[in-house]
């Protein structure tokens, strides 16, 4: 089911996508079958090849532009490795699987510059990956620096800054541009208390700005806020798919 | 647009951030040295210097001149092959976070650390090169007129073998723990810190050495003034399938690096 007009494009299409992850580590390969399946929601699988976990199941659906989608799903359900997928961190094993524009994952944790780098420096090499150019790059930064309220600290290497102080930089820095598509998880963390009123404010402003919207949440108030479809994963499948309080009705009386 | 050209695409299009992250952590390295950079000239000077007085006289070379500047481009061109072979294993592990959490091509990390490589290099190599004019002046001369070839074969190695190995690592682990043994066997077994003439009949081992080729191509042009180029161009088109083969299995191993790392 769609809930997006029949007329706008497809931004997402998944035909019988299945991902299977290999299982290479002496530690899991000693766990039982059983704590692996709770562990990951995927079903374990023996091949020639070794152990795999089939952590998606042949999923099939079509998110088009403009849709606002929320993933529904306990613990391991599959959600995350939803997000990976559609963002391409994660290349499907077997199916059809298109992505008509880029999918911005803001799942990330860490900078793509190291620990002993400055602040400053994680923010340019950020603005050089999105943009291959130094244009506009002042703005960006005193833009950043005001938002994640790191000051004179932005010019000192990261390795002294606090969780907070690296939270909100990341924030700062991730909310900076609007998407096409985003594959937001909510998990994505946003520093300290006093901070927090701030971010949550900025995100919904990011989230609005987002072309297509795929969110991962365990949270029935952010999905209602900002999704109008819900997918409901269980074990690598989606099991529910249609607007957001049926599907959240559906999760809560099949799961809860 | 295939897989493969579209990490080209990515490479090409991502130039500024990786060179740009590869400068920003040869400059942190130093941040807070007297000297800075220089260190990096400095130790191969000082490696340079202690071990042209011990083997110079262990193996009682008669033309001391001559053999510090053998010795010391050779080493100079040996401890870059031998940085970038390993920092190999940890070429996807250090960026094990941005591999599962972004979808920013891999290709990106091994051209960050060949950037990085590769600075290293060009730093560390022109200090010594000024210092070796000491004993033979012709070199920067010799650089311009026959070494560029080698020059740009060399840096083509240092992307593509390293990168090798660190996939093929990725597949079978006990691969790394080979390459630290295989390494320093290869520094023994090649003409470095002797002459090749000093192996007597086992001379052809050192043609059978993967990277001695590179090594002596670019030695050999600084100190004779001489370019090889039938070697050159051969070690080139070896550099190009290189190129192109560890390129083509990191994109075949793409989908299976965030779940190696």
């Amino acid at each position: 089911m769609t809930l997006a007009s029949d007329d706008s494009k497809p931004v997402l299409e998944l035909r019988d996508v299945w991902l299977r992850i290999p299982v290479n580590t002496r530690e899991v390969r000693t766990l039982k079958k059983a704590l692996i399946r709770s562990v990951t929601g995927g079903a374990l699988r023996k091949t020639s090849k070794g152990t795999e976990i089939e952590a998606l199941r042949g999923i099939t659906c079509t998110i088009h532009h403009g849709e606002r989608v929320g993933l529904i799903g306990h613990n391991g359900a599959g959600k995350s490795t939803f997000l990976r997928l559609i963002s391409g961190i994660y290349v499907a094993t077997t199916g059809f699987f298109r992505a008509s524009c880029p999918v911005y994952p803001m799942i990330q944790k860490s900078f793509i510059t190291g620990p002993e780098l400055s602040g400053l420096q994680a923010v340019k090499g950020h603005y050089l990956l999105m943009h291959g150019h130094l244009r506009g790059f002042p703005g960006f930064l005193q833009e950043v620096v005001e938002f994640s309220e790191l000051g004179d600290f932005i010019h000192l290497p990261m390795k002294g800054y606090s969780e907070g102080m690296s939270a909100r930089l990341l924030f700062a820095l991730l909310t900076s541009s609007s998407h096409d598509c985003l594959a937001l998880d909510e998990g994505f963390g946003s520093g300290d208390a006093r901070f927090y009123e701030r971010a949550q404010q900025r995100l919904e402003q990011f989230i609005t700005t987002a072309g297509t919207l795929i969110l991962a949440s365990h949270s029935d108030g952010l999905l209602k806020q900002f999704c109008k479809r819900g997918l409901v994963f269980s074990q690598g499948q989606i099991l529910f798919d249609g607007p957001i309080d049926e599907s959240l009705t559906y999760y809560h009386e099949h799961f809860c | 647009m295939s897989t493969f050209a579209k990490a080209l695409r990515f490479a090409w299009d991502s130039r500024r951030a990786w060179w740009f992250t590869a400068t920003a952590r040869t400059r942190e390295r130093f941040a807070r040295t007297v000297l800075g950079s220089f260190w990096l000239g400095l130790s191969n000077l000082l490696s340079i210097a202690v071990l042209a007085l011990v083997y110079g006289t262990v193996f009682k070379v008669a033309d001391f001149k001559s053999y510090v500047v053998y010795l010391g481009t050779g080493l100079v061109i040996w401890n870059t092959i031998a940085a970038a072979v390993q920092s190999a294993p940890n070429l996807f592990r250090t960026n094990a976070g941005n591999i599962k959490n972004t979808n920013i091509n891999p290709i990106f990390y091994s051209l960050e650390e060949w950037a990085f490589q590769a600075q290293t290099f060009l730093q560390s190599f022109g200090l010594v090169v000024l210092a070796l004019m000491l004993f033979q002046p012709t070199l920067p001369v010799h650089l311009i007129t026959s070494g560029i070839l080698p020059l740009l074969n060399l840096l083509l190695f240092i992307y593509w073998f390293p990168l090798l190995l660190c996939l093929l690592g990725a597949q079978y682990e006990d691969f790394f723990q080979l390459v630290p043994v295989i390494l320093q066997l290869i520094f023994l077994l090649s003409p470095i810190l002797y002459k090749k003439e000093a192996l007597g009949f086992l001379a052809w081992t050192a043609d059978l050495n993967p990277l001695y080729p590179v090594l002596n191509n670019l030695r050999h042009a600084l100190i004779q003034g001489d370019l090889r180029i039938s070697q050159a161009l051969i070690i080139l088109l070896l550099n190009l399938l290189g190129i192109l083969s560890s390129v083509r299995l990191l994109v075949r191993q793409r989908r299976i690096l965030p779940f190696q790392v």
